[in-house]
């Protein structure tokens, strides 16, 4: 219990600091309590689309890579060297920093990037402006495609871990019940999969949604992800705007909080069941 | 200090740092942190009670000036008793005035520079001279033209605003609401009216003048900025832009300010922050750091500061505020 409270005492502390200066306690231009802040940022239309760009391309992003990892983990689960040497290379990019998996998104898929530039080599596009804007676009398709990229072998390596230790007993049981291989896929393999998954997959949907570097270098600026809203709000040169940074910073800690608290209910279920 | 451009970290780290550790025992950790940061940084020492800060020096301009004087997070006065203070062009409205702030002491001049277009003379020989031609330029090149969301982004704004009313001498004198928003209307009217043809219509724009830098290298757009018309030498030397780019001030003008280094009220060591100020503003640092090949930043010494063409100085810095946060939250959306 003790080691637990020292893990989230910089967040505990920080969240504070983050709660009195939403309130005007502390921090630049304060000037005693006020919930001024609170209201405005709660009452901004920018606040809340920018809220809904993050949520949606996080979930989508990582539903992609949750679905891709979950393919790999079962297509290579066997101990063929085939299989080890997919397994591994599903690998490769774990240890890539994220602000290096986004600068390969740019360089990549950018209007002026290499795929527009092998487009333009063998003269499907004639400029720049030919290839569809993928980066910096309103829909983030780059920004959720370079993630889900970035995502995948973290979520990858646990699907796969999950089917080697709680799979293959499960799946004998079925088959001498007389299951079908599609019954053992769809009835064990994959409730399985996705029971392991889960908790692995809310943590990748919460670093999205909190990814400042990926944000920063792919996504629009209209509507501005919530880590670009709040980094732009704590260094504006309007002094009595920057509170706003710590409501947002709340906000952002309660939403990750929410998405914690869903999937605890709903492995509390899964439990029951 | 802004640590964003490798020449400046160059100057700043291979030639100044040597000299102040040969001269007078100085070490200098030069170390990022710019603007907003600083003062928050600042802000956060203050409230925990830190005697002793972590800086000794700070980078900054009229905006943070604002913000750290108005909270009282600077040291001072103390850069009029620099030897070298009495060679410092005071003359000159744009090295003696910070936006329009007086000084008073609490920071020391380091360099001059002036906004500037940027473009390629292969692609564009031919670029606009005025703000009127400019918009008839993007009309004519749709998707070619667009500016960055921060520093430059702005300066660019608060060049057309003056331009669009009157010139600047209509917004001199302190801040006045009034003419803010007759003058806010009139430049986002003209944003509106060419928005459609911007690069990407104007529905994302880049975050930061390094993207914008990377767009215009790329040839995705026609046109990059920079708040230093010498930066573009610096960057076809280091390979960041081809070698036919050139900068330019329009005829209507463009804003020429002051960059200044102040000394925290927490600073662990002053006195050696004066004394690498007064280095930094020595005829041989200033005479170095104007090379193009080096920084190209103009020296604010008297008789050799570069008389700026179409200069405009800044303005109080509320203008500057009312802009950016006007600009977010009706134009960007």
């Amino acid at each position: 219990m003790r080691v637990a409270v020292w893990i989230a005492a910089p967040v505990l502390i920080g969240a504070l600091y983050a709660l009195l200066g939403a309130l005007g306690l502390v921090g630049l231009d304060a000037h005693g309590f006020t919930t001024e802040h609170v209201t405005h940022v709660l009452g901004a239309g920018s606040t809340w689309r920018g809220i809904g760009w993050s949520l949606a391309t996080a979930t989508v992003a990582t539903a992609a890579a949750t679905v891709v990892s979950a393919a790999l983990a079962i297509t290579f689960r066997g101990t063929r060297i085939g299989d080890r040497v997919a397994r591994a290379l599903a690998a490769v990019p774990l240890p890539m920093p994220h602000l290096v998996a986004a600068t390969l998104g740019l360089l990549v898929l950018a209007q002026s990037g290499l795929v527009a530039r092998v487009l333009y080599a063998v003269g499907i596009i004639h400029a720049a402006a030919g290839m569809p804007a993928l980066v910096l676009d309103r829909f983030g398709i780059g920004y959720m495609a370079t993630m889900a990229w970035k995502e995948v072998p973290f979520l990858s390596v646990v699907a796969m871990s999950v089917i080697a230790t709680r799979g293959p007993r499960l799946e004998e049981v079925a088959r001498t019940l007389g299951a079908t291989p599609g019954a053992v896929l769809w009835r064990v393999t994959v409730p399985v999969l996705w029971r392991g998954l889960a908790p692995a997959a809310i943590a990748v949907a919460i670093i999205i949604a909190g990814s400042f570097e990926g944000a920063y270098l792919l996504a629009p600026s209209s509507p501005l992800a919530l880590p670009l809203l709040t980094y732009e709000r704590y260094r504006t040169i309007d002094a009595a705007r920057r509170a706003d940074a710590y409501v947002l910073v709340l906000l952002g800690l309660t939403l990750a909080a929410l998405a914690v608290a869903i999937l605890e209910w709903v492995r509390a279920r899964w439990d029951v069941d | 200090m802004w640590r964003g451009d490798p020449s400046i970290n160059r100057y700043v780290d291979d030639w100044v740092a040597p000299r102040l550790r040969q001269r007078f025992g100085i070490t200098l950790n030069a170390v990022p942190g710019q603007g907003a940061e600083l003062v928050n940084t600042l802000v956060v020492e203050r409230d925990a009670n830190r005697r002793f800060g972590t800086v000794d020096l700070v980078w900054i301009n009229g905006e943070t000036f604002f913000n750290l004087r108005h909270e009282g997070l600077l040291y001072g006065p103390w850069a009029g008793r620099l030897p070298t203070a009495a060679e410092v062009d005071s003359a000159s409205p744009i090295v003696s005035r910070d936006f329009e702030q007086i000084p008073q002491g609490y920071e020391s001049p380091w360099g001059t520079v002036q906004f500037a277009l940027v473009y390629d003379t292969a692609r564009t020989p031919h670029p606009p001279e005025t703000y009127e031609a400019l918009r008839l330029w993007i009309h004519a090149h749709p998707g070619r033209f667009t500016y960055d969301q921060q520093f430059t982004g702005l300066t660019f704004l608060k060049c057309l605003m003056y331009a669009l009313n009157g010139g600047v001498g209509r917004f001199q004198g302190g801040f006045d609401s009034v003419r803010y928003t007759e003058a806010r209307d009139r430049t986002f009217a003209w944003l509106k009216e060419v928005t459609p043809d911007l690069w990407r219509h104007g529905v994302t724009y880049p975050q930061d003048i390094a993207q914008l830098d990377r767009l215009f290298a790329n040839g995705e757009v026609d046109f990059a900025m920079s708040n230093n018309q010498n930066d573009v030498v610096t960057k076809m030397r280091s390979g960041v832009f081809p070698p036919s780019s050139r900068s330019y001030v329009p005829r209507d003008g463009t804003i020429a300010n002051t960059h200044y280094v102040a000394i925290p009220f927490n600073a662990p060591n002053p006195a050696g922050a004066m004394v690498v100020a007064n280095f930094l503003l020595s005829p041989e640092a200033q005479a170095e750091k104007a090379r193009p090949e080096v920084w190209g930043d103009g020296t604010v010494l008297k008789g050799d500061t570069v008389a700026h063409r179409f200069a405009v100085p800044e303005v109080a810095p509320e203008y500057s505020i009312r802009l950016q946060d006007d600009w977010r939250a009706r134009i960007r959306r």
